[in-house]
This record gives structure tokens, sequence and C-alpha cells, in this order.
């Protein structure tokens, strides 16, 4: 039989409350919810009686709604009386009314005020704004120091973060950069061969992928592969309390953690810019070849003409750049980072959009820098 | 006797590595039942073993005379059965404290939404966490992350509850509260409790009965009341685990009879 509860009014302000059957949470029992909104609507009640007969189980169902009967009856200050229900029942009713929340309050609740989230996201932006410049301060220093001999760094760690930014990255920067040039080539010879210029299909090729393409394509992957790993990483260990053990011992965090990283990606990601480059080349010659009458050796004295020192030295600027604004954007997103496994998953996020939205930012302001000074 | 939970046998191994062999015990309906050790004996990987986390290779594990294997093959029996609370809670991180404890109701029976909050609010005033329902497991403390994680651990009335390590961590004041807590959720509920443990105050003050897991001869050398194990039992390793640790020298029968009467002294 069902858990039920049969509410009478035995005067105005009397009510008896009868729970019987089997009280079970994965059941329905029977409307016990509008005993309680009965007994809550009347104006004052001056007694109320709850009376266990044939009452068969009961678990936190039984529980739950006696919880109910004493805030209704502890609001209408009215009387309460209980009338065979387990003492276990009853010891549970109690122990959830006497309970206390005894914890320290440890932060706000969060507010939905639609005015004060937007102050507070202001807020959060220009706190974010001054970690950063803090941030950058903090490594400029650490680089100096560096440099002046007074950090050092642990050999064999870089040179493994070394081989993580730059070997292992080869075959997807490789994969990526030649069909960047090979879909150059593709658009590119549609529109120059109806001008019978498919000739300089290289010279587009040649410079777009030196100066532009490899760069930013080896900027967008480094970012999703190696500024996530970064943010992920160093948020695991500021969770597992690494980085304040790293702090507490007498380590500088970004001494520790974040210059290798700056300096492996600062090195790689211009080879890597340029091993995209010659790939992306290669991937057009391979489009030209196939789609036009021109030779290798035509394709390749075309590139060498059209692409000068001052567009590899365009593409190792820029390379080491967008290094360093990955590595740093992935550290401080990790270094950042809360407490929780979310929180990882969200520094990661905001490590690889910001890192893409900042390279690309970047290279705007290259190009009206360089356009600027006639490079 | 009306056993709970029944094993037969077990072996216990990683790959080719055993952990324990042999090891057998009945848990009675309604007791609180420990499993003590020294590190590394294989409290956890039992622990494992019964919630059906590791299959038994070598033999059996029964829940009131049903072969485990059945009932893990009949899958929401360990989800509906079964509470388990997690040395750190184990909370999940993207929820709030009430989102934690309202999923298992969700997904286990058809309770309306208000009646699913009722019984949301309840299970965290049962453990002192009224007023915290909608603050994240990061908001708060690490006492209160294990006092949530009971609450969820009881959401939908379990049978059994099984605790990994539950005082670890907290300090004393807090850990003599949620061995209180587990008593009266015992005494209140009827629920059958396996707790692996090896705080020494938490082994007096809520056990029913241990079992010492021994890691030199890997098996269960002992199963007792924990004050009988500690006045009456043979095994220097019981007694010296019991007293102090195994490092220092078991008590003397006066030392002995003073952590009988008050076990907290020794903590």
């Amino acid at each position: 039989m069902v858990g039920t509860a049969e509410l009478k009014f035995e005067a105005e302000d009397a009510a008896e409350i009868t729970v019987s059957g089997a009280w079970n949470l994965r059941e329905r029992n029977r409307s016990p919810t509008d005993c309680v909104a009965k007994i809550s609507s009347k104006k004052s009640m001056a007694s109320v009686k709850v009376r266990a007969v044939n009452l068969e189980a009961w678990d936190s169902s039984l529980v739950s709604f006696l919880v109910g009967i004493v805030e209704v009856c502890k609001a209408q200050n009215s009387s309460l009386d209980f009338d065979g229900i387990p003492a276990g029942a009853l010891k549970l009713v109690d122990l959830a009314e006497t309970s206390k929340a005894a914890d320290v309050q440890i932060s706000e609740k969060r507010s939905k005020n639609p005015l004060a989230l937007l102050i507070g996201y202001l807020v959060a932006a220009f706190a974010n704004s001054k970690n950063f410049i803090e941030f950058l301060g903090e490594t400029c220093s650490a680089v100096a120091a560096f440099f002046k001999r007074r950090v050092r760094i642990r050999a064999q760690e870089f040179l493994v973060i070394l081989q993580d930014v730059g070997v292992r990255a080869l075959p997807i920067v490789a994969l990526i950069s030649f069909l960047v040039g090979l879909i150059i080539a593709f658009i590119s010879i549609l529109e120059l061969a109806q001008f019978g210029a498919s000739i300089y299909v290289a010279d587009l090729v040649g410079i777009s992928m030196m100066r532009e393409m490899g760069c930013i394509m080896t900027g967008v992957i480094m970012s999703g592969r190696t500024g996530a790993a970064f943010a992920a990483t160093i948020g695991t260990m500021v969770v597992n309390d690494e980085v304040d053990a790293l702090q507490t011992t007498g380590f500088s965090s970004v001494n520790f953690l974040i210059l290798p990283r700056i300096f492996a990606l600062a090195l790689m990601m211009p080879l890597l810019c340029m091993f995209s480059a010659f790939i992306g080349i290669f991937g057009g010659l391979c489009a030209a070849v196939i789609r036009t009458d021109l030779s290798i050796t035509q394709y390749c004295m075309q590139t060498a003409n059209a692409v000068f020192v001052n567009d590899f030295l365009v593409g190792i600027a820029k390379g080491t750049f967008f290094g360093m604004l990955i590595a740093i954007i992935g550290c401080l997103k990790g270094l950042k980072c809360g407490r929780s496994a979310e929180d990882v998953g969200l520094a990661t996020t905001a490590a690889v959009v910001t890192s893409i939205t900042a390279i690309i930012v970047a290279d705007a302001a290259f190009a009206v820098i360089f356009a600027s000074i006639g490079v | 006797m009306d056993s709970k939970i029944s094993v037969k046998n077990l072996d216990m191994a990683y790959g080719g590595y055993v952990v324990m062999e042999g090891i057998s015990f009945d848990v009675q309906r309604g007791e609180v039942f420990l499993i003590i050790g020294r590190s590394g004996c294989g409290k956890s990987t039992l622990l494992k073993y019964l919630l059906g986390l590791k299959h038994a290779g070598n033999g059996k594990i029964f829940y009131d005379g049903v072969d485990a294997n059945e009932l893990i093959n009949g899958d929401d029996f360990y989800g509906r059965k079964i509470g388990v609370l997690y040395q750190g809670g184990a909370l999940w991180s993207s929820m709030t404290l009430a989102e934690n404890v309202a999923l298992p109701l969700e997904t286990y029976t058809d309770l309306s939404s208000r009646e699913i909050k009722e019984l949301v609010d309840l299970k965290l005033a049962l453990v002192g966490l009224k007023n915290f329902e909608d603050f994240y497991p990061a908001q708060i403390s690490g006492g209160m992350k294990k006092r949530a994680g009971l609450a969820r651990a009881m959401a939908l009335d379990p049978e059994i509850l099984f605790f990994d390590e539950p005082s670890a961590g907290l300090d004393p004041v807090s850990a003599r509260r949620l061995d209180d807590l587990i008593l009266e959720l015992k005494d209140g509920l009827g629920i059958t409790i396996i707790a692996v443990t090896h705080e020494l105050a938490s082994i007096f003050a809520i056990g029913t009965r241990a079992m010492y897991l021994d890691v030199e001869t890997k098996t269960a050398t002992a199963i007792g009341a924990p004050k009988e194990l500690l006045a009456s039992s043979r095994d220097k390793n019981v007694v010296a685990f019991l007293s102090r640790g195994t490092k220092t020298p078991a008590l003397t029968s006066e030392e002995r009879r003073m952590l009988l009467n008050n076990p907290t002294e020794f903590d």
C-alpha cells in the first residue's frame, strides 16, 4: 500500500494528520504536500497532531513531509504532537531542524541582478587586464634576470618542452601548411590563367606563405595545441597545489614554469613558421605542376625571384612574437585557473580563444607597421 | 544472522600483482563495518571490488544473497541501493550542491521537481548545509564538501553506504562531527555502513566490527569489535595498529585500558 497522509480538522484551529502505508521516495505518496498547503492556508492553528496508523515502511519521503509540518507549525506558533511516528524518523526530523550551517561562508552567492552582473563583468575585465599587465611585468623582469644570469632554468625540462613544442608539432604543421599552400595555388590559378599569368601563382603563394599564412596558420595550430597544453598543465598544477608548493619552497613560479615555456616557443615558433612557409610553397608547387604547364624549375625560379630576404625576416619576427604571445597567454590562463576540474577546462578554452584573437590583432598591427616603414 | 553482504574467498589483484588473497567476511544488516589496515594493504581496492568498479575474478560477492555479477548486469542496482562517500567528496564541480544531490533523484525517481527540492533541502539540512544549496563545490571548505558528498550519497536512501576514509583530512572536531552524523543517520535510516579508515578515533567511535587487512600475509587476519580486537587479539600487528601504529611497540595493558576508556585521547 502506497504511503498516504490524511488531514482532518477536528476544530477550526485543530488538525490531525494520519500517516499510513509504505512511504517510499521512489513511489509517489498520495498528496502529502496538500496537507502542508491546507494547514498553512489557515490563518491560525492552535494544535496539530500527526498520528501513524498502519505505517508499513518509511524513508526520507516521510521525514521530508514531517519537516514540512514542523516548519508550518513553527510559522503559525501552533503546538505539534507526534503519535506512533518511528523514533528514527523523529530523530532525523530533529537533526534536520537543529543542524545549522556552522562552517564559515567563503564567498558571496552569485547575484542575478543584470546591472550587478554587468558591473561584475566590467570589474572582471579590468582585473584581467591588470593581471595581464602585472604578469607581463613579472615575466619581463624574469627574462632580464635570466640574461643577467641571476635566474637559471632547468636544462632537462627545457629540452623536453622544446621537443614537445617543436619536433612533435611538425606533422600537424606540415599537413595544414601543405593544404593551405595547395588551396591558395588552386584558387589563384583559376583567376591568373584567364590573363595568361599562371606563372605568378608562385609569387602569390611564396609571398603569402612567407609573410602571412605561414605565421598565422602556425600560430593558430600552436594556440590550439601548445597554448592549450600550457594552460591545462599549469591549471592542473594549481588545482593540485603544486604552484603553491613551488612558491612556499622559495621557487618563483614565473622562473620555474613560465620562462622555459616562453623561451621554448620563442625559439621554435620562427622555425615552425619557416617550415610552414616552405611546406606551403611546396603545396603550391604541386598544385601548379598538376593544374598548369609550369615545370618545377620554372616555379622554383619564380618563387626565388619573388620572395626577398625582407619577407623571410618578417616571417621570423612575427613567428618569434606570436610564440611569446601564445606562451604568455597560455601560462597566464593556467596560473589564474580556479580550483576545480571545470576551471581547468575554462582556462584551456580561454587560452586558445585569447591566443588566436591576440595573434590576429597582432598580425594586423604588424601589417600597418611594416607598411608604414616600407618593409 | 542477517547478512547484507557476503564476500567469499575473494582474491584482489592489479594485473599480475596480488594485493590480497582469500578474503571472506559477512556484513550484517544495520552495522558499521570497518575495513582497516596499514597504507597499501588494499583497503580502497577492496572497496572498489565491493562497489563493482573492479570485477571479482576469483571469489564471489553477494548482496542479500544475490551474486554481485548478476546485479552489475541488472544495471541500476549500484545507483539505487548503494551510496558512496569518496575521500574528497567527489562532488561534480559544474553543479551546485543542490544539483549534486538532486541528480540521482531526477535520474532514478518520478518525483516532481517540488518534491525533489524538498528532499534535497532535507538531505542538505541533515548534514548541516541548510542555506548552502546554491553554492558550488569550489566555494566551500573540505569538511563541507564531505558533508555535501554524504548528502548526495544518501539522496536515494540507499540500503548500504560506503565511506572511503571519511575523516581523512578533517580537523578533530569536524571528524568527530562527521562520525556522530554517520551514527545518527545509521540509527535513523537503518543503513548498513562499510567504511575504509585508519583513523583510530573513528574506528572506536563508530565501528560495530572491524576487519584488519594484513599487508604482510596478504589476507584478513582479524575480524571483530574494535575494542575486543584491541583487548584480546593475539595478532601483534592488529594490536600494534589499534594501539598506536605499526612502528610503535604495542601498548602496555594499563595503556590499553586507558585507550578503551577514552579513545580520542590517543588520537
